[in-house]
């Protein structure tokens, strides 16, 4: 459904940020995009929802090719879950602000409504409805950008970093968020223990090219692959070092 | 710093406040703004030297408040440091207007004297009636409501932003202060030759993450227009409301209670 | 410095309001016309950031005393005028309603004295012309440090104005003056010194960020600013006109005394050091029938008669009894409910 071909990027500094990248992802999957900081996973989100330009090669969802002309349809099809919910969540209602995304559709408002609600009860967050989003927990805020992209219906999503600076019980609670919608995702991710639990397939990128692509076990059980881009073993599958 | 806390705990109480249910929270944000608009006005429709006709609006602050709950601490502490600025702007009354108006037993009272709490009165009067509005109707409610009144869509949009920001900047601008001072421990505050790389750098990661919001609204098909709901109605009761509260205090404005009460001393 | 509620007369304040409603009106219009979309976000976080950035107090040396950025000069330079006036209306409403900082009422010469000036008069004809040859750190500063003294000064002006003519303090107008403009040419040094430094540092940074915003076609023509003018003054005429006819032809009406609002019968008699308080009374009383001027020996003795000062304590006492009757009240039925 998202096809990536012979995709060349390069900032106007001159740094290259995307070297030749060939994809092909099928519906439904869910793949977690790791690499050391800076390795060209943001790069390559700017170029899927249309944010940078595509100079060089081509990126299709699903027949339809990304760029200026459709770039609406696109933000149709595909949502982005940003790493900093702050920068996501600009209303003063987490209501409005899950609201957005629909009333830019130009649904009536009961249309508007159904969507939200349908989200909220989706996530298991009814309660937060009325508070405002500055107000919550950074967990909460978490949960609640995932739903202000869910009430779009998108068929494909990019998390960019959905378990960072969370406490244990907040991660396992977008983890699990994660694990139960359906569509497309794209995880991009230091979290390699939530790409063991919830992915099936893993991306490496490396100084902006595709180092490595395959199954969970392949690659993420690999500790000499891993170690070569700068990753190491998830947590759970290293030796305890007690002192 | 003490001014940054300050302002995050004014906001969190007022907002925490807002939440309520009470009959006076439950009114339409319009009504609640149009009657404190015109309570300003009656209050600082009296002149320097008439404060006994003053006295009786303070049945408004005090009723609301019981009505709504609201805790009287947290207020009385904003209004102290509302304050100062009025005592010195009246200050000068008493030194420029010596002439007696009237003696209270062997203390002679002067007009500037009356003129100085006149002053002081009103700050209190008008402060209060909006703190009560702030504490009773959260600031997006009574912003959608300047959208009903033709309000230029662009400034709504500017108060919710900045309103949703305000507490993530200064969460932020609390952490660089921190930051700062604990590397530069004698200093009382940032050194004046600091600030712009202080605020320079605030700026920039706040271009930064304008640019993030952008491409975040982009994403969920903004193009330059903000679309929201509309306003609730005005119901029934909001109009009755409305209708009731402003003829008692027109009424107050003309019937002088003081001299009423005074008159039978 | 904030104007508050409480030192405006209600003609002063309306004029102030319509005035600055006219001006953000005319921002509005020209923002949808030729503002970048991507702007918006960009304007909401920087009022934010000003509201932030008020916040930081900075050491003055030589002086032990501290002072903090003001916002206009700034904003306007990093966002352009249209938009960096209608920023800082957000952030003035938001003081107004959270900290009482200024009020409602006074909410219209709070924006006009604090972002009418720099924003869109002192911005666009005495920064721009600074550094139209080019932005170098020299001018930059230079533009910075005149242009926040020359705006801070001209709001003090108009806060002793617009104090005066609300007829709420009996400080003669040079006097006023006198203490007003010396402080603030001093706050406008040094925030001006700070303003210049921070808009350097940006320069340096991301030059291209100052460069977006005094792109010219984007900057505002002087037809246009003069069309702001004289609209504005239109505006005020016909606001002010409507109310002194509204005070005259119904008596009955509030103490909108326009002779205050234009401020020569009441500047007059401060200037010279009022020959008595009849006479001032007889320029701010509107109402002769009611409060101190009462002719039926009620209250005669300026409304404020002995028996009239108990009475309002007695009336305080009552309003307070109120207040916590109906907190009984309520406590009660929470109790039994």
């Amino acid at each position: 459904m998202l096809e990536i071909k012979k995709l060349n990027y390069a900032y106007p500094d001159g740094h290259q940020a995307i070297r030749d990248i060939n994809l092909k992802i099928n519906e439904g999957e869910s793949i977690a995009l790791v690499g050391a900081n800076g390795a060209g996973k943001s790069s390559l989100f700017k170029l899927i929802i249309g944010i940078a330009e595509i100079k060089d090669g081509s990126i299709k969802i699903e027949e339809l090719p990304v760029g200026k002309k459709t770039l609406k349809d696109i933000r149709r099809k595909v949502g982005m879950v940003f790493q900093n919910p702050d920068d996501q969540l600009f209303m003063t209602k987490v209501y409005d602000d899950i609201a957005f995304g629909p009333r830019n559709e130009l649904l009536t408002e009961e249309e508007v409504e159904v969507r939200v609600v349908n989200v909220l009860e989706q996530l298991g967050i009814t309660h937060l409805r009325d508070r405002m989003p500055h107000r919550l927990s950074g967990g909460e805020k978490r949960v609640i950008a995932i739903a202000s992209v869910l009430a779009m219906n998108p068929r494909v999503i990019l998390f960019d970093e959905p378990t960072s600076f969370l406490d244990p019980q907040a991660r396992r609670n977008v983890i699990n968020t994660l694990d139960s919608l359906k569509m497309t995702k794209i995880i991009a991710t230091h979290d390699l223990d939530m790409a063991l639990d919830i992915c099936d397939r893993v991306i490496i990128l490396h100084h902006g090219s595709v180092f490595a692509d395959g199954t969970v076990k392949d690659i993420l059980l690999d500790e000499n692959l891993l170690s070569q881009c700068h990753l190491e073993l998830p947590l759970c599958m290293q030796k305890p070092r007690i002192r | 710093m003490s001014t940054i806390t300050d302002s995050m705990n004014t906001i969190n109480s007022l907002e925490e406040m807002a939440e309520g249910n009470t009959i006076i929270h439950r009114l339409h944000p319009m009504v609640k703004l149009m009657t404190t608009m015109l309570y300003l006005v009656l209050v600082i429709s009296f002149n320097p030297y008439n404060i006994t006709g003053l006295m009786v609006f303070a049945f408004y602050p005090v009723i609301l408040m019981a009505l709504a709950e609201i805790p009287y601490k947290p207020l009385l502490k904003r209004l102290l440091v509302a304050l100062p600025f009025s005592f010195f702007a009246g200050l000068s009354n008493i030194i420029f207007n010596q002439q007696l108006a009237l003696m209270i037993g062997p203390v002679p009272i002067s007009y500037g004297l009356i003129s100085f709490t006149s002053i002081m009165v009103k700050t209190i009067f008008t402060v209060m009636a909006v703190l009560i509005l702030i504490a009773t109707t959260s600031l997006p409610k009574i912003s959608y409501q300047l959208l009903s009144i033709k309000v230029p869509k662009i400034i709504v949009e500017q108060i919710m932003l900045t309103y949703r920001y305000i507490s993530v900047l200064l969460e932020q601008v609390a952490n660089m202060y921190t930051a700062y001072v604990l590397r530069a421990p004698a200093s009382r505050g940032i050194k004046m030759k600091d600030m712009g790389i202080f605020v320079g750098q605030l700026l920039l990661k706040s271009f930064d993450r304008a640019e993030s919001i952008y491409v975040a609204m982009k994403c969920r098909g903004y193009d330059g227009n903000y679309l929201y709901a509309k306003p609730s109605p005005i119901k029934k009761g909001d109009w009755l409301f409305l209708v009731l509260v402003s003829a008692i205090l027109c009424l107050m404005r003309f019937f002088d209670l003081s001299l009423f009460i005074g008159s039978f001393l | 410095m904030h104007m508050a509620d409480a030192l405006v007369s209600p003609a002063v304040g309306g004029i102030m309001l319509a005035a600055s409603a006219g001006a953000i009106a005319y921002s509005a219009y020209k923002c949808k016309d030729d503002l970048d979309e991507k702007k918006i976000p960009l304007m909401g976080v920087m009022g934010a950031v000003i509201f932030a950035g008020q916040m930081i107090n900075f050491t003055i040396p030589g002086t032990g005393s501290s002072g903090h950025i003001g916002g206009g000069i700034l904003l306007a330079a990093l966002l352009g005028p249209f938009p960096a006036f209608l920023a800082l209306t957000a952030v003035l409403l938001i003081q107004a309603l959270f900290f009482a900082d200024g009020g409602l009422l006074a909410l219209g010469a709070n924006i006009w004295n604090l972002g009418f000036y720099a924003c869109l008069l002192v911005y666009p004809f005495v920064f721009k012309p600074i550094v139209k040859k080019g932005l170098t750190p020299t001018r930059i500063s230079v533009a910075s440090v005149v242009s926040v003294m020359l705006a801070l000064t001209l709001g003090a002006i108009s806060v002793v104005i617009q104090t005066l003519a609300s007829g709420i303090t009996e400080l003669p107008m040079a006097t006023f003056m006198g203490m007003m403009i010396p402080i603030h040419l001093a706050i406008g040094l040094v925030e001006g010194i700070v303003t210049g430094g921070i808009l350097v540092f940006i320069y340096k940074m991301r030059p291209e960020l100052l460069e977006s915003s005094m792109d010219n076609k984007k900057l505002p023509k002087n037809l246009s600013i003069q069309k702001v003018l004289g609209v504005l003054l239109v505006f005020a005429i016909v606001v002010g006109g409507g109310l002194s006819l509204l005070a005259s032809s119904n008596p009955d009406g509030l103490e909108w005394s326009m002779e205050n609002v234009a401020g020569t019968a009441e500047l007059e008699t401060s200037g010279n050091a009022y020959d008595s308080a009849a006479g001032i009374q007889e320029s701010t009383a509107f109402l002769p029938d009611y409060g101190f001027k009462s002719t039926d020996g009620e209250g005669s003795a300026a409304g404020t008669s002995v028996s009239g000062i108990i009475g309002a304590g007695i009336t305080l006492i009552l309003a307070g009894g109120t207040g916590y009757l109906i907190y009984a009240v309520k406590r009660r039925k929470e109790k039994t409910a």
